[in-house]
């Protein structure tokens, strides 16, 4: 509890305003330019009074984009369902395998579990580019490139390390002794897990299947060459934009408010829950 | 009968042996405390009794079955941890509960089981708060609850009132024996605190650096400490050491504090003209008047009240510090020059090299030098 | 020159905004002799850290005054003070061995070498930390590094030496020698000094008066012996002294020349009226309800006394801890010498009327202890 004078409070409030401008410039940014024509966008100088316009949100919808050159076919409404589905799906088969693994790795010390581990958080220091022309090669071979399984294995590159490194400190930082004491009632290891280790560690597990979320959506390389037209995610379908009479800005800002829309209510929905649980605390006497 | 047992224990991390070779035996209905510094590997010990860890070598027998394979949760034992350890996303009630949901009692059975022994530790009204809510004490006590309540033949009380403050303590230090009595269970109790070690056990292993030391009732402990660290770690203050050389002359044996002859009756002619070193607790040494026979000079450097003694910091001729305690409210000087008398029965010598006690030929005796 | 060394006036503590902060220390008023050592005593959350925070100057007073040693000194910064301080935490400066974190504190005295030398070693013997001067901080134990923490406090001369929670950490074999040296060498050399702990034993081994705080108010400000002997309410007496004192309602009858205290399950306590003096006889019997207190030391037993039944004898070595069931409650006995008590046995409890405490129910405040009034 510490007191503060005046002057502080305000120094305090003008600092966090430029920060948050900082931040959220762009996003305003686009947010504004989603509602605009691109005659009005490319206005120089630009001009915050403009007649805003749904004209980019129905052509992402409808799937007809209209240029100068003539009609398009666009697939951005699929582009963006297989966003969502490559998206959840990863994380899910990530936490399926990388929780109980987490816990394994934080709970018992074998010969080789800090190799196996640190292995395992290489996969993410490798650039994707290099692993990708052998990966093509035996996608082929089993013939899982541009399938929904084989992207999801291949996003597992990205999600699994991820969650099993931040889900491993959370377990490391519940006292082993509160499992002990589980164990000792009576009850087998793998009840302590369930009733004590997952919901203890609850919220890192949501805090980390939430980033890995959040990178697999964002992820373009795998995407781009993994798959095709009609598997392809947002990130690679927004290319589709960059027309041969030029680049729909407008489209381009909308399309980026649509992306980015669910991740952001994920994000503010889960921390609520996230705060929530992390000062649950009280794990220590 | 539930007997414990452990043979040649030995848990080694990191090729360092934290328990060597350990062997003890617990009888049934026993309380046994492990007292030690920290770091002597009572914890551990408790670990593996708990099954929560594994011997690199040794037996477990618990009530007569050798236990050292099976699971935590097959031992029938039950325990308290020093920092509670309670599950912090469940409420008191469903804390207190968890041993007894793993024995697959009915529903009814569980909250009767559970109101019962949160009533005998006074927690029956914040069974529903969860452990963020409770206060220290009442945290402790939930603990306690969780250990009993599935009525374990055996008990494991990991110095469960390290984290209490020093009122509470000393309440629980009155309750625990008559809960534990109740209880009827073989208990196995670690602790830090030499007071709690001789209020509580029947028996007491002393343990440093994985072994143990001695073993005795608090009696045996106290009168007849095994050598200098054992004297040192019971009583408070602290036993007084001296360094001396024991003389004898036609009366026996005795040895010189500031030119005072102080008879040793009891000690065996075998250490005399040998370093040894001269224990005297403090509660044995009283003041008398300088003119008495056998007074040794002294000053008085401090007072400090302990509890409900006093104790007074002395320094003689030669330098040396003496600590001597009285009850409080007892007459004494608090400052300048004084004259103590010491009981020479009542004295300890060790040897200085090894540190072991001399035993003495005759009986043991006590601290009043009355023949035990 | 007067005798007074620190002189507390009125002060104030408020956190977070006037009127719906927090008001940790109100209108607290206390004056330190020259040469004296005070204890602040109380429980986690009290006010005495917050005083000690205030005295130091790491934290301003929100209102009233802080004087050392004649001069006004809380708006001043704490490098100003004169003020020595053993922080809780040890703080002790990592880079620094020992050695020279100790002399560290004789920096600003412009000492020769030599003088500093003679000076570390012989507070380094007193506590006994000899042998670790030339190690660092991060190398010792959490008892040593608050011996060296202390070492660099009493080294300085200083107007007032301030001790938070000096000895919490020590080592049990070494505390009561210690106690005895640091008392010794604090009035030999004629320091103030002002410890701050939550525990009593070590207030009373070491203060010649302990300042009692509970929720931010002063309690009671008196020797450890009053203290002891004529606590100031309930709270003071059940905080210090160990054992706690024992606690029991009661209810007061009289007549015919006698008064009673009606405790639980029909236990009745029954003196002579003559046993108190006209004052206390007074306000006894205006009251029915009160709280009596005794002693652990001054339980006496004897075979025609009140009845009790022996629940636990300990013996610590020294003392034997007795506590039976008494009166619905357990009454808690000390002795100096072994007493051999069965599990079960029934003794008889006498209490003198001159170690009754008796206590206001309501309040809390002490009425009376034994035949005079508080």
């Amino acid at each position: 509890m510490e007191s503060t004078s005046t002057p502080e409070r305000i120094l305090r409030g003008i600092a966090l305003t430029l920060v948050i401008l900082f931040f959220m410039f762009p996003i305003f940014w686009i947010f504004m330019m989603s509602f605009q024509t691109n005659e009005t966008i490319l206005q120089i100088p630009p001009s915050l009074s403009f007649t805003p316009t749904l004209s980019n949100y129905m052509a992402l919808i409808t799937g007809k984009l209209t240029t100068a050159a003539g009609t398009l076919d666009i697939a951005f409404m699929g582009n963006l369902g297989n966003s969502v589905f490559l998206s959840t799906a990863s994380v899910a088969v990530s936490l399926l395998l990388g929780v109980p693994a987490a816990y394994a790795f934080a709970r018992h010390k074998f010969r080789g579990s800090e190799d196996i581990a640190f292995t395992l958080l290489s996969f993410r220091f490798a650039p994707p580019l290099l692993v990708l022309l052998p990966l093509t090669q035996y996608f082929q071979w089993l013939g899982l490139s541009d399938t929904y399984i084989g992207l999801i294995w291949v996003y597992q590159l990205i999600c699994l390390p991820l969650i099993l490194w931040i889900v491993r400190g959370y377990f490391e930082d519940i006292s082993a002794d509160v499992e002990y004491a589980y164990r000792i009632a009576g009850h087998s290891w793998f009840a302590t897990f369930r009733k004590i280790a997952l919901p203890l560690a609850g919220p890192g597990i949501a805090a980390a299947g939430l980033l890995a979320f959040i990178f697999a959506w964002n992820n373009f390389v795998f995407a781009l060459v993994l798959a095709s037209a009609s598997k392809q995610p947002v990130t690679v379908g927004a290319l589709a934009f960059v027309t041969s009479s030029g680049i729909q800005y407008g489209q381009i800002a909308a399309a980026i408010v649509l992306s980015i829309a669910p991740t952001l209510a994920l994000a503010l929905y889960a921390q609520r829950y996230l705060v929530e649980g992390l000062s649950l605390g009280a794990v220590k006497g | 009968m539930t007997t414990l047992q452990l043979q040649n224990i030995t848990k080694r991390y990191k090729s360092q042996a934290v328990l060597d070779d350990l062997t003890l035996d617990v009888a049934d209905g026993e309380t046994l405390v492990l007292f030690g510094p920290s770091g002597a590997g009572k914890t551990v010990l408790l670990r593996l009794i708990a099954g929560v860890i594994e011997p690199d070598a040794g037996k477990i027998v618990i009530g007569g079955e050798d236990m050292t394979e099976v699971d935590a949760e097959h031992r029938g034992i039950g325990m308290a941890f020093q920092n509670f350890a309670l599950f912090p996303h469940m409420n008191a009630f469903d804390n207190i509960a968890s041993p007894l949901e793993a024995n697959r009692s009915s529903a009814a059975g569980i909250r009767e089981g559970v109101e019962k022994v949160a009533k005998l530790l006074k927690i029956d009204h914040v069974l529903s708060h969860r452990p963020k809510a409770l206060s220290n004490g009442q945290k402790q006590r939930t603990a306690l609850a969780r250990a009993l309540a599935g009525s374990p033949p055996v008990l494991l009380l990991d110095d469960p009132l390290r984290n209490v403050d020093a009122k509470l303590r000393f309440e629980m230090r009155l309750e625990l024996p008559r809960l534990l009595a109740k209880q009827g269970a073989t208990v196995i109790y670690v602790t830090q605190d030499y007071k709690e070690a001789m209020a509580l056990g029947d028996r007491i292993a002393v343990m440093s650096q994985g072994r143990i030391r001695q073993i005795g009732t608090p009696e045996d402990i106290y009168n007849t400490p095994a050598d200098i660290d054992i004297a040192r770690l019971f009583g408070d203050p602290t036993i007084n050491l001296l360094t001396v050389i024991p003389k004898k002359d036609a009366s026996g044996v005795y040895v010189e504090l500031s030119n005072v002859r102080v008879p040793l009756p009891s000690m065996p002619e075998s250490v005399v003209g040998k370093e040894c070193v001269l224990g005297l607790r403090p509660e044995t040494i009283v003041f008398t008047e300088p003119s008495a026979q056998g007074a040794i000079p002294v000053t008085v450097e401090a007072e400090t009240p302990l509890n409900e003694k006093t104790v007074t910091l002395l320094l003689t001729a030669r330098g040396r510090e003496i600590l001597l305690s009285r009850p409080a409210g007892t007459p004494g000087p608090s400052s300048g020059p004084a004259a103590i008398a010491v009981n020479g029965a009542a004295a300890f010598l060790f040897d200085k090299e090894s540190g072991a006690r001399i035993a003495t030929p005759a009986t043991t005796t006590n601290r009043n030098g009355e023949a035990a | 020159m007067s005798d007074t060394a620190l002189l507390i006036e009125n002060v104030d503590k408020f956190y977070g905004p006037k009127g719906h902060g927090v008001h940790a220390v109100k209108n607290l008023s206390m004056n330190v002799r020259k040469g004296e050592i005070i204890a602040l005593l109380g429980s986690s959350g009290c006010g005495k850290t917050s005083t000690l925070r205030m005295i130091a100057g790491f934290e301003p007073v929100s209102d009233g005054t802080i004087s050392l040693a004649g001069r006004q000194v809380h708006l001043l910064p704490p490098v100003k003070r004169n003020v020595a301080m053993a922080f809780e935490g040890y703080s002790l400066y990592p880079p620094l061995t020992v050695r020279e974190n100790i002399a560290f504190a004789l920096k600003a005295k412009r000492l020769s070498q030599a003088e500093v030398d003679e000076k570390v070693a012989y507070i380094a013997k007193l506590l006994e930390i000899e042998d670790i001067l030339g190690r660092y901080p991060s190398s010792i134990s959490g008892g040593q590094q608050q011996r060296a923490s202390l070492g660099r406090a009493l080294i300085r001369d200083a107007d007032l030496h301030l001790l938070d929670e000096p000895m919490g950490q020590l080592e049990p074999q070494l505390r009561a020698l210690l106690r005895g040296r640091i008392k010794h060498y604090i009035k030999e050399r004629g320091l103030t000094a002002i410890l701050v702990t939550h525990d009593q034993t070590e207030a009373n081994a070491l203060a010649d008066r302990i300042a009692v705080m509970e929720g931010g108010v002063l309690q009671q400000f008196d020797t450890p012996q009053k203290i002891k002997e004529r606590p100031a309410n309930l709270f003071t007496g059940t905080f210090v002294g160990e054992p706690p004192m024992n606690v029991f309602e009661a209810s007061i009858s009289g007549g015919n020349g006698s008064l009673s205290f009606g405790l639980n399950e029909g236990v009745k306590l029954d003196y002579q009226i003559a046993a108190f003096s006209p004052g206390v006889q007074a306000e006894l019997t205006k009251r029915r309800k009160v709280v009596l207190g005794i002693r652990p030391y001054s339980v006496r037993r004897s075979a025609d006394g009140v009845k009790a039944r022996v629940a636990v004898n300990q013996w610590l070595g020294d003392q034997t801890h007795i506590a039976a069931d008494f009166a619905g409650g357990t009454m808690v006995l000390v002795e100096h010498d072994r007493t051999r008590l069965a599990i079960g046995e029934d003794i008889g409890i006498h209490l003198d009327p001159s170690s009754l405490h008796v206590f206001d129910s309501e309040t809390g405040r002490a009425i009376s202890h034994g035949k005079e009034l508080a």
